[in-house]
């Protein structure tokens, strides 16, 4: 048996589809510019087609990285809101944390699995300012050196396990 | 709504090069529409301009002439599943102002569908989404069909 595949209302559209989730990227950084979490400084000017983001975070008061600046990077591509955006930490200073790798790469599950297009770079943000703070001992994850040296660029290529929290 | 105090142990899973496997696969797919092997159906003609994709599983991306006669039954299905949820007009008096997923506002006359959860959104973002991973949005839940829970 074989099933054709019309082209419908249900394919072909997001890629044609672009303006719309230039949009939403639009309003996305306005309001991110305007009420950004605490930490976090965003330039209203994110280049010309607003898929790379450039993110600076302070850590905060009273946490292990109270006052260490960290830079974020968000890649959205052309299917953002539905897929995740690809986030990594870039710069000289990475946090050393039990779910951030040495090569800038995060362990979180809402950048993957958990991923839906109700959330924003607000909310990751808001999620990795919460995973910092939250932290009770500074280090790399147990095998950051076998994944550094054996990990695609790319950490959404990455398949992970989730454990519950046990650090 | 979100968790965000529940963080994970990270551990990457380098015993399970299938799974690697596959999402390189499917993002070539997606790029370069090379490295995948291409069942014997010839794709139709509208395949060269549109390429549409599916998604057999949320990993996943083919375009139509790529999949299993199995992905094949279950996208049908979802296509069907999606049209029956209920749809309509956007009204006066709505809990739902906003669709979350290009987030602008409602404007009374959208063509809205509605979730069992009562989320609603505009048909063309939603079912987007859907054909990706059978869940609301906002909520998460499963969306509750009824019958084919296990799509
Ligand atoms: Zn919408
Ligand atoms: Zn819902």
């Amino acid at each position: 048996m074989a099933l054709k595949f019309n082209r419908n209302k249900h394919n072909s559209k997001i890629i044609l589809d672009g303006e719309r989730w230039e949009r939403r990227l639009q309003k996305e950084l306005m309001s991110l510019v305007r009420e950004p979490p605490p930490g976090v400084v965003v330039d209203s000017d994110q280049g010309e087609n607003l898929s790379l983001w450039t993110i600076n975070m302070t850590g905060a008061e009273g946490t292990l990285y109270e006052g260490e600046h960290f830079t974020l990077q968000f890649k959205f591509s052309p299917k953002y809101p539905f897929d995740s955006p690809e986030v990594t930490f870039i710069g000289p200073n990475i946090p050393v944390h039990p779910h951030v790798y040495s090569n800038g790469h995060i362990c979180l599950s809402i950048l993957t699995d958990d991923w839906s297009p109700a959330l924003s770079v607000q909310t990751v943000c808001l999620s990795i300012v919460s995973m910092l703070s939250s932290c009770k001992e500074k280090k790399r994850p147990p095998d950051n050196s076998f994944y550094v040296k054996t990990c695609n660029k790319n950490p959404k290529k990455t398949k992970w396990w989730y454990h519950d929290d046990t650090v | 709504m979100f968790a965000f105090e529940s963080v994970f142990q990270c551990i990457f899973a380098p015993s399970s090069p299938r799974i690697w496997g596959t999402t390189e696969n499917a993002d070539n797919a997606l790029s370069t529409n090379t490295s995948v092997v291409v069942p014997s159906d010839p794709a139709p003609p509208y395949m060269e301009v549109y390429y549409p994709v599916y998604y057999p599983s949320p990993s996943i991306a083919r375009t139509g002439n790529q999949l299993t006669e199995d992905e094949q039954v279950k996208i049908a299905l979802r296509i069907g599943l999606i049209q029956n949820l209920p749809e309509g007009k956007y009204g006066d008096c709505e809990i739902n102002t906003e669709c979350v997923i290009c987030m602008i506002d409602f404007v009374v006359g959208d063509h809205v569908r509605y979730l069992p959860c009562l989320h609603t959104y505009h048909v063309r973002c939603i079912d987007d989404w859907l054909m990706r991973r059978f869940t609301c949005p906002s909520c998460m839940e499963p969306v509750d069909t009824g019958t084919f829970d296990w799509i």
